[in-house]
């Protein structure tokens, strides 16, 4: 059975997750281990006017009790954001103050303000419950909206009016001028729901201090260790960067919660050296919900203008991004750059004006969560699109159809140039799929039923493969987003692909041996992957924005590269060939049109034992690469979704959801389908189930699974997935990406259906039985007036 | 601190744990089989699901004293030696899992339930299957294969009990 | 959240009065309540055991009745603090009216709760209060039909 490109290999992760031997930080056990737990403020905003740790100290196994005055005075530094955004006056944001432990004020329900080291878990939780805290309650605000009102509480003394942005993109006066001539306008207040991550392994941190050799060693929940080490080292002085081993061992899950480095890390870290012990933390599910970056939560205003024959002639887009009590990590770029630049969704349209205000409240603070930004912008679009070909009196595909881009590059007014794709060609695929031909016939069957029936579209775009590091950082990125590479060939000839990307479910181990074994015509069993290690890998930036295939996968092909120009040379040396001649093919380094070979291994052991190389050859067989992406990947497709409400009850289930992605190359097709699904999943969960909740008081509501609805196993329906390929001209495989798309793509498809059911278009995320219920009751309203 | 004895895996252990221990942390801590993993603190996620005398429970709300001489099997504890369970072989065959950290529990729920339609000659349709997985949450997979694994070790199993007969 | 009621106690108002302002009276029949002190004229520090869904926390507070109308009506206020579990806030207006032999009482209830009290309970607080609210009358209405001297759960 091919292992190659294309093949659907079963994972070689497997195994080890199966029998319970997976090994995620929770069950790291070390020497000398103490454990911490924090204790947080139960205000969403207050002055801390006192803390009281004596009797916390007097406990039973309790090692230390610390507080944020002890962190900053041994100079830990306060958390940043990595991207630098700013507003349309040209003035810089405006970050507020963020300590791992609060010092003077707590800003939102769960921000750290002391912690409890002790020798068991148990202890160090009595112990915090001893901790005494003073609080000054001051006046709270947890919506964007009223953040901006004036007089609204202030929340840090950097940001007049909770503003930490205030930032455009487009041509204002372009975009108001396509709407003046318009012959229709289509206007909505659309609200993307906060939501929560959620990756079923709690966050967790172990660090471990040596005091001989001044050097920490983090095990951490991390998406990108690397770029936690460098956050560490060079933002919060933890320890520099060579005295600082970050280790990301099986992580599980991340959907972005894990990406941002956060003060319980910091914190474990300083305390480990404060108090010569190894400290672990393991956030419960509560603290996740509480402390983990939430996603999303927009309120945006939108007008597209369309002129007589569905053209569309302006699009100008209003949005208030809740960023929370403080700036996460990338939480700048994703409302701004991860979103307005897809505001031209799959359409040739020449007008567009976004506007974002960055705003402040008394909330968990919030970051990427899967898609980042591009969700946002495609629920967006593809909202306003259905919408407007139902004012028209149009077929929604038809709409589409009639702006589809249909030529490529194709430069956006929104920054982006699309590179590759086949809109059109996605929507046929998907429609076939889905039989909409059949659809009046199945609405119909289901009216007997008792049941109305709604079909939705979704044509989503994204940009992916997060890169290029020249592009982001004029755009503000603090980092360089390229990825690296080093193929190891061991003396017997198996192989070791040290990445920088990292794997917490996406099955790196077996679609990186893939292209390797295909390219080398090795056993797959042959190869072995290295990651998440900062002592083993030099240097990475991560897995995160569908960008392991595109950049990480494409670092590995440039390290080969390199390989094969070298057994090449090696080959033609001991075989007397021409270099030209040489040819790979079955693991054997063959002479074109002879019978003179070497068997790969032969080669591997000719580099190291050094015999007989060419002159001036190095001995060895280990190439390094960093791989920096000419543009962006952009993944797109049409997902189809259909729906059935229950009139009666609002209650509705997705009873037939068709996705048509165009990823270009697909290394796996098992594991690429495997990805939509659980996209899928998250976005049916953000369309009809998921929403955090805080009341007015800044109290969070939905902190458990008891009030957080998660998507389970009879919520979602199977799912019909298609491939479309268009190859990416960006990078040497032609890889789009796949890890977001149905985070993306299906919101905006399910509301769609829904209020295709209902016949009313005023529907909010999530779609629950009563929201449902209501806008049906609204709409039945004028008709039986009629 | 109470004496806990009880067979694990088929071997008997015996500790002196405070009586607060849940039955998770026995299994993490105490014996260190830490493929029985905490998703939650409110008994929803499945994640800590194992068997206590054949039948599926969550670890995370089980006090380990109240099981003196209970018979329990974890996720290390369902292969047999070198062979793994149907079970364990569906969820590779069909993709069922991508970060693995809901694995143990899905699989200790998915045998159990096999398990008792079995006993109680129902088909496990895959309606079933799913209502079924009402207490076990998977945040990567959207359930498509975690379903298509459960319903293919079902077959399997259900052959290797007509073989057995 | 805000609650309201009403509940009959067979006996005279003044005997209810002295009652409500009592610390004995207020310690036996507080659902849950380990200790009560008086420490000023109108005031009182107390303990609490309380659960809320699935959080069970102690509660160490301050406790005030304000716009004191003796025998008629006054407003109770705490605040209690439960470390790791948040905390719980709020104020009831207690008034008595005479009916008969007996008197009615009515009230109004403010309260507030924050942190993993309000995360994970939050769904729960109202029937939570309902529950304790008739607990404490029903302790109530004993400890004044057996003069005070039995001491209540």
């Amino acid at each position: 059975m091919s292992t190659g490109i294309g093949a659907r290999v079963k994972r070689k992760e497997d195994k080890r997750f199966t029998t319970g031997q997976g090994r995620y930080t929770d069950d790291v056990r070390v020497d000398n281990q103490a454990y911490a737990v924090f204790v947080r403020s139960p205000h969403a905003h207050a002055k801390i006017t006192g803390i009281d740790k004596s009797e916390a100290e007097a406990m039973d196994g309790v090692i230390a009790v610390l507080d944020g005055h002890q962190l900053t005075g041994d100079g830990i530094g306060n958390l940043i954001c990595g991207w630098a955004v700013s507003s349309k006056d040209g003035s810089p944001m405006n970050m507020g103050a963020w300590s791992a432990l609060a010092t003077d004020t707590a800003r939102y329900v769960g921000d750290a303000v002391a912690v409890v080291i002790a020798d068991s878990r148990q202890e160090a939780r009595d112990a915090a419950e001893a901790v005494v805290v003073d609080y000054e309650e001051l006046p709270v605000v947890v919506t964007s909206d009223k953040a901006l009102e004036s007089g609204a509480p202030q929340i840090h003394d950097n940001a007049a009016g909770n503003l930490c942005f205030d930032w455009e993109i487009g041509d204002e006066a372009a975009a108001d001028k396509g709407l003046a001539e318009a012959a229709h306008v289509t206007q909505m207040r659309i609200v993307n729901n906060r939501l929560s991550p959620n990756p079923m392994e709690p966050r967790s941190a172990v660090a471990i201090y040596d005091s001989a050799e001044e050097h920490y060693t983090l095990y951490t929940t991390s998406q990108n260790p690397h770029v936690a080490r460098l956050v560490l080292s060079a933002f919060y002085n933890v320890a520099p960067e060579h005295k600082l081993r970050v280790i990301a061992p099986d992580v599980g899950g991340g959907f972005g919660a894990k990406i941002y480095i956060y003060p319980e890390e910091i914190t474990c870290l300083w305390a480990s050296m404060k108090t010569g012990r190894s400290v672990k933390w393991t956030a419960d599910r509560s603290e996740a919900f509480m402390t983990d970056a939430h996603g999303r939560d927009h309120i945006t205003n939108a007008r597209m203008g369309f002129d007589q024959n569905g053209k569309i002639t302006g699009f100008k887009v209003d949005t208030l991004a809740n960023l929370g009590a403080y700036m996460s990590l990338f939480s700048s770029a994703t409302p701004t750059y991860l979103y307005a630049t897809l505001l031209s969704g799959q359409y040739d349209i020449a007008n567009i004006y976004g506007n974002v205000k960055g705003v402040y409240t008394n909330t968990v603070p919030v970051d990427a969560y899967r898609g980042a930004g591009r969700p946002e912008a495609s629920f967006l679009v593809e909202r306003m699109m259905e919408t407007a070909a139902r004012e028209m009196g149009m077929d929604p595909a038809e709409l589409r159809r009639r702006n589809f881009i249909g030529s490529f590059p194709h430069q956006t007014p929104v920054i982006m140039t699309y590179d590759a794709g086949d809109f059109a060609g996605n929507l046929d695929m998907a429609q076939k799929a889905a039989d909409v031909a059949g659809f009046p016939a199945r609405r119909a069957e289901a009216a007997q039923r008792g049941k109305l029936r709604g079909l939705g579209y979704s044509c989503y775009i994204e940009a992916c493969g997060i890169a290029p590091s020249a592009a982001v950082g004029s755009l503000g990125a603090g980092v360089g987003l390229w990825e690296s590479a080093e193929v190891r060939v061991n003396p017997v000839g198996t192989i070791e692909i040290l990445t920088g990307s990292h794997s917490h479910g996406q099955g790196h181990e077996t679609t990186f041996s893939q292209i390797v074994a295909e390219r080398f015509g090795l056993p797959i069993e042959n190869v072995s992957i290295v990651h998440g290690d900062t002592d083993k890998v030099q240097f990475g930036m991560g897995t995160y924005g569908s960008r392991s295939g595109a950049v990480g996968m494409s670092a590995i092909v440039k390290a080969m590269d390199k390989v094969e120009a070298k057994v090449r040379k090696i080959a033609a040396h001991v075989l007397e060939a021409s270099e030209d001649d040489i040819v790979i093919e079955n693991g054997a380094v063959k002479v074109a049109g002879t019978d003179k070979q070497m068997l790969w291994h032969e080669v591997g052991l000719a580099a190291y034992t050094a015999h007989n190389l060419p002159a001036g050859m190095e001995p060895g067989l280990k190439e390094t690469a960093f791989y920096d992406p000419v543009n962006f990947t952009f993944p797109a497709g049409c997902y189809i979704a259909e729906v059935e409400v229950d009139p009666e009850t609002g209650v509705t289930k997705v009873v037939q959801f068709t996705a048509a992605d165009d990823f270009g190359t697909i290394i796996n097709p098992m594991i690429v389908e495997g990805q939509v699904h659980g996209g899928a999943a998250q976005g049916i969960g953000q369309a009809m189930l998921e929403g955090v909740v805080y009341d007015q008081d800044g109290q969070l509501l939905t902190g458990s699974y008891m009030d957080y609805c998660m998507p389970r196993a009879d919520d979602v329906p199977f799912y019909t997935i298609e491939h479309n390929k268009t190859v990416c001209p960006g990078n040497p495989l032609g890889i789009k990406g796949c890890g977001e798309a149905g985070a993306i793509g299906t919101p905006p498809a399910i509301i769609n259906a829904i209020t295709d059911a209902i016949g009313n278009n005023d529907l909010q995320m999530p779609a629950t039985p009563l929201k449902v219920w209501t806008a049906l009751q609204a709409a039945a309203k004028p008709m039986a007036a009629e | 601190m109470t004496k806990v004895s009880m067979k694990v895996n088929g071997k008997a252990v015996s500790r002196d744990v405070p009586d607060n221990t849940l039955l998770v942390d026995f299994l993490r801590e105490q014996l260190r089989l830490t493929g029985t993993h905490v998703g939650c603190d409110t008994t929803q996620c499945g994640a800590c699901v194992v068997h206590v005398n054949g039948k599926s429970i969550k670890s995370c709300t089980q006090l380990a004293v109240s099981l003196a001489g209970a018979e329990v099997t974890t996720i290390e504890g369902i292969a047999n030696g070198a062979d793994l369970h149907p079970m364990q072989v569906a969820f590779n065959d069909h993709h069922g899992l991508q970060c693995g950290f809901c694995t143990p529990g899905m699989i200790m729920t998915g045998i159990d339930m096999v398990n008792r339609y079995q006993a109680q000659g129902r088909e496990l349709t895959e309606e079933a299957i799913r209502f079924e997985l009402e207490g076990n949450i998977c945040r990567c997979t959207g359930y498509h294969n975690i379903v298509k694994a459960i319903d293919a070790a079902a077959q399997q199993m259900s052959g290797m009990a007509k073989a057995a007969e | 959240m805000d609650m309201t009621g009403e509940f009959r106690i067979s006996a005279p108002r003044d005997v209810v009065w002295q009652a409500l302002n009592s610390p004995d009276a207020l310690r036996a029949c507080i659902p849950g309540c380990e200790a009560l002190e008086k420490t000023s004229d109108n005031g009182f520090s107390a303990t609490v055991m309380q659960k809320i869904g699935p959080v069970k926390a102690r509660f160490n507070g301050e406790v005030q009745l304000e716009n004191i109308n003796a025998p008629e009506s006054y407003t109770i206020r705490g605040e209690g603090k439960g470390g790791v579990a948040g905390f719980a806030k709020g104020g009831a207006d207690v008034r008595l009216a005479e009916d008969g032999g007996d008197t009615v009482l009515t009230y109004t209830v403010n309260a507030q709760i924050g942190g993993k009290l309000a995360a994970l309970g939050s769904r729960l607080i109202e029937s939570t209060s309902k529950k304790l609210a008739a607990k404490f009358f029903e302790n109530f209405q004993t400890y004044i039909t057996e003069g005070g001297a039995g001491r209540m759960s």
